[in-house]
This record gives C-alpha cells, structure tokens and sequence, in this order.
C-alpha cells in the first residue's frame, strides 16, 4: 500500500513568503509586545537580538574572569591575603592553575584554597627575607630596616 | 550523600550572618566600605551579582563617628525636593545634629552598585546612634569585625607613669623659667643704664 498524502502535503506547503516569515518570527517568539508577532518589527528586533548575542560571546568571557576574580579576591580575603598578593605569588612559585580552576577550589575544596594561601604567603615571606638580605645593609647605605630586625 | 544532608548543606551555605560594626571614632568612608561588602556577600567565595547572598550588617554608635581634616564644617550633602527652588544643601555638621544615622547611611548607598537590589540591600543594613540594640537584633549578631581605624588614647587616658615615662625633647617648664630669667636680667641690665 502506498501512502500518498503526506508527500503531496509536503509538496504543496503554502507560499514561500508565510515559510520566510516563521523563519524570522521563530526566533521572536519570546519577545515583548507586538514584536513577537509582527513581521516587520519583529525583523528589525531580531536582528539587533543576533548582534547583541555576537557581541555577548566575546563578553561572556570576560564577566566570568571578573567574577572569578571576585570569587578569589573574598576567599583570600578570609586567609589574610589581598588578591594581587595572592596571585602575584602563585605564579611566582609556577602554580599554574587559572582563575577558573582557582576560585572552583576555593567554593568546594577550602582547604585545598588555604594551602595555595599558605604557599603564597610562604613565596611572599620569602621574597620579603632575600630583599632584606643577611640583615645588613650594603655598604653606605643606613636605612631602619636593620632596626626591624 | 543522601539528598537530605545536601539540602542542609544548601541552607547553610545560603544562611544570612549578622555582622556588627562598631563605629566609634571611625571614619564613616571606611565604615560603609566594610558595610558595602557584606551587603553585596563579596566577602564570599560563592558570590554572585544574582545569588542574593548579601549579609545583615549592624553598626552601633554612629553618633560618635570621626570625619578627618574639616569635613565638618565643608563636607555638603545636598539634595532636591522637586520643587522650584528647592535645592538644599547642609554640611555634614548639620545633617549629623539632624539625623546621627543619615551620614553613615547615605555612604553606604552611595557606595553599593546602582541597581534594583540597592534597596533590598539597604534593608540588611541596621544602624544605631548608640550601642543599645533592641533584643530581636542582638540575638541574630554572628561576629563582631575589628574596627579599621585604632583609636587614639587621650591625655586623661594615660597614667602619670605613661607620661613621666614618654621621652620628651624638651621640658616647658625648665625653658619657661630660662627665659624668665633672661627677661629679668635683660630689664635689669636696662635699668642699670
């Protein structure tokens, strides 16, 4: 048996103009107002809509790092150590794990986030002690850092 | 993990603490940078802009707060009613004897992000002109955050020890009595002539 109708549907589909106006209205259909509806204002909304959304692949990326940034710069805050800081020393130390990754540890392994604190503010004391020296100053020089000591 | 652990993990990971500033003799720019944080929940490693994990913020003694140089006197909080005409501008002093809250406040607003949540978060921030705090609000506080700003000791403050003990340059008494004694020599050798 061979059934017919449903290719002959398919063959006779109605105009062009209607199947180019769904193309267009499909991606308007959440829209507010009359442009939901409305070819000829939902053609201009859409296309602004598309541009927005070219536009906001390249911004995505940067509002997360901000907000990793964010993220990081309040759990270092809780370990006593301000973000540049931080960061400055773990990559001094050749940790490298990126903003994304470090801000994921600090939400849901704190304390694998302490001791990356912890090898930072290491780096830190460490980077402080070599400027300081043996504790003397060089020669002809008379400043308080040896009165810190 | 049961589900059921993970749902008390959730409720306490979104629980709301109650923090409590006291601002005595604190300046009111670091106080309400300190508030603003914690409205937003950017002391947090979960923040996010619309998580709403915001903070309750309690600052006592706003009545006893320390604006640096003349700020008193040439700090002006202006505002307009709408009407014609009706631009008002007072000085910090003014608005402090008027309100001992508005100054704190109006920081605090001025520094949270400009959007619909800045009220909402308004709302979390409790203020009073003293250190008496109403029964329902003492019982929530979680922590008490140290004050930015030391606070420096009057000269009542110290004991006779204290200021014996404080090494001094020179000593007004022994000069006064120097020159005094300069003085009468100079007028007698005046005299003499």
């Amino acid at each position: 048996m061979v059934f017919l109708s449903l290719s002959c549907w398919i063959r006779s589909r109605g105009p062009d103009r209607y199947w180019k106006v769904q193309e267009v209205l499909k991606h308007a259909r959440h829209f507010r107002g009359r442009k939901n509806r409305c070819y000829s204002l939902a053609v201009r909304a859409v296309r602004r809509a598309f541009v927005y959304a070219t536009k906001a692949r390249r911004l995505k990326k940067r509002n997360m790092r901000t907000l990793w940034i964010t993220r990081i710069a309040a759990a270092s805050r809780e370990h006593g150590l301000k973000y540049p800081a931080l960061m400055h020393n773990l990559t001094k130390t050749s940790v490298q794990l990126n903003r994304r990754v470090i801000s994921e540890l600090a939400i849901t392994e704190p304390r694998t986030f302490l001791s990356l604190a912890k090898l930072a503010r290491a780096r830190q004391r460490e980077g402080l002690c070599a400027v300081l020296g043996d504790g003397r100053e060089p020669p002809g020089v008379f400043s308080r850092v040896v009165l810190l000591q | 993990m049961s589900n059921f652990t993970r749902s008390a993990q959730q409720w306490a990971t979104f629980a709301r603490s109650w923090f409590l500033i006291d601002a005595r003799l604190q300046p009111p720019g670091k106080i309400a940078s300190m508030c603003s944080v914690r409205l937003q929940g950017k002391h947090k490693p979960i923040y996010h802009a619309l998580s709403d994990c915001g903070d309750h913020v309690v600052v006592i003694n706003t009545k006893h707060i320390a604006f640096s140089g003349n700020k008193w006197e040439q700090k002006v909080y202006s505002s307009h009613t709408g009407y014609p005409g009706g631009f008002k501008q007072v000085t910090a002093t003014q608005l402090h004897h008027k309100d001992p809250k508005a100054i704190v406040k109006l920081a605090v607003y001025g520094m949270l992000p400009k959007n619909l949540h800045r009220r909402t978060m308004m709302q979390r921030l409790h203020i009073f002109p003293d250190d008496e705090l109403p029964d329902d609000i003492r019982a929530n506080l979680t922590e008490e955050l140290p004050q930015p700003r030391a606070i420096p000791r009057k000269l009542s403050e110290y004991t006779q020890e204290e200021i014996d003990a404080f090494p001094r340059l020179w000593t007004p008494l022994v000069w006064f009595r120097f020159f005094s004694g300069l003085r009468v020599l100079l007028m007698k050798t005046k005299t003499h002539k």
